[in-house]
């Protein structure tokens, strides 16, 4: 019970460093960076929530499983996010 | 089989999941379906950045990050129902259950007064194609957590621990979904 009360704070943690995030954003960051600030939140959220909320972390192969895909998804994600900004 | 045969034998790798391998299933494809939905976003994005950075910013963030630690907090408290009924502490896995529900329907409460607001602005589904998707991927998203209260509610009922762990694993991946969802349709720009 400890490690999900662990998980809960650490997620809420991670959504104020998204709120953080949203001010680099209003605040005309620069756009690659607050890209990867912001795909490694949430990246980092959906390792805690695999892990302690759906319990994969009895599942050590299936959690770097999905750790992995998801991690290669995000990184897809921030290529499209990008790809204006190299372009111009 | 006997005894040893049956300590011998490899286990699939299927049994090392916990829970129901059907909700596997299920989250892996709503995954694969909002994934392709959030890339899709992204790509139309490529044609015209600087409109959806400006359609973006009709968006309250504040409200979809105070939306997020609802439903973490939400997950948090159907995750401890199913500890709680395992332990045998059967009332107090009920009311976990109920207060997570509660929070999805502040979720919804939140969501719906941010659909209102926009369509109050004339914003709908062709105004941009950032809408169409903001829409979309927003409205599937709230489908999804109503029928997670329903899940919740029912398994409130019926509240053997394998069935808590079953419908806590569908509001999971509601969870799941919303954390990919939200930086990329809100955070973005």
């Amino acid at each position: 019970m400890k490690s999900l009360t662990r998980a809960w704070f650490a997620l809420i943690l991670l959504s104020g460093a998204s709120a953080a995030n949203a001010v680099m954003v209003s605040r005309n960051a620069v756009p690659t960076i607050a890209g990867v600030a912001i795909l490694l939140v949430a990246w980092m959220k959906t390792r805690v929530i695999l892990s302690r909320y759906l319990g994969l972390w009895q599942a050590p192969s299936w959690r770097a499983g999905f750790n992995g895909v998801l991690g290669v998804y995000c990184l897809f994600l921030l290529g499209l996010y990008v790809v204006p900004v190299l372009a111009s | 089989m006997t005894e040893t045969q049956a300590r011998t034998e490899p286990r699939n790798a299927l049994d090392e999941l916990p829970g129901e391998l059907l909700m596997w299933v299920l989250i892996v494809s709503e995954l694969l379906v909002f994934g392709a939905g959030l890339a899709a976003f992204l790509g139309v994005r490529i044609s015209d950045p600087s409109g959806f950075a400006e359609a973006q910013d009709h968006l309250h963030r504040t409200g979809a990050a105070l939306n997020t630690v609802v439903l973490i907090t939400s997950g948090f408290l159907a995750a401890r129902a199913v500890h709680l009924r395992r332990n045998g502490q059967r009332a107090v896995a009920r009311r976990h259950l109920i207060a997570a529900m509660l929070l999805g329907g502040i979720f919804l409460w939140i969501k719906g007064g941010e659909f209102a607001e926009k369509v109050a602005q004339g914003i709908g589904v062709e105004t941009h194609p950032f809408f169409m998707f903001y829409y979309l991927l927003t409205g599937f998203h709230a489908a999804h957590v109503a029928a997670g209260i329903v899940i919740l509610g029912l398994v409130a009922i019926w509240d053997e621990a394998h069935t808590i762990e079953v419908g806590a694993a569908f509001w999971h991946m509601v969870d799941l979904v919303w954390v990919l969802l939200f930086p990329v349709i809100y955070l973005l720009a």
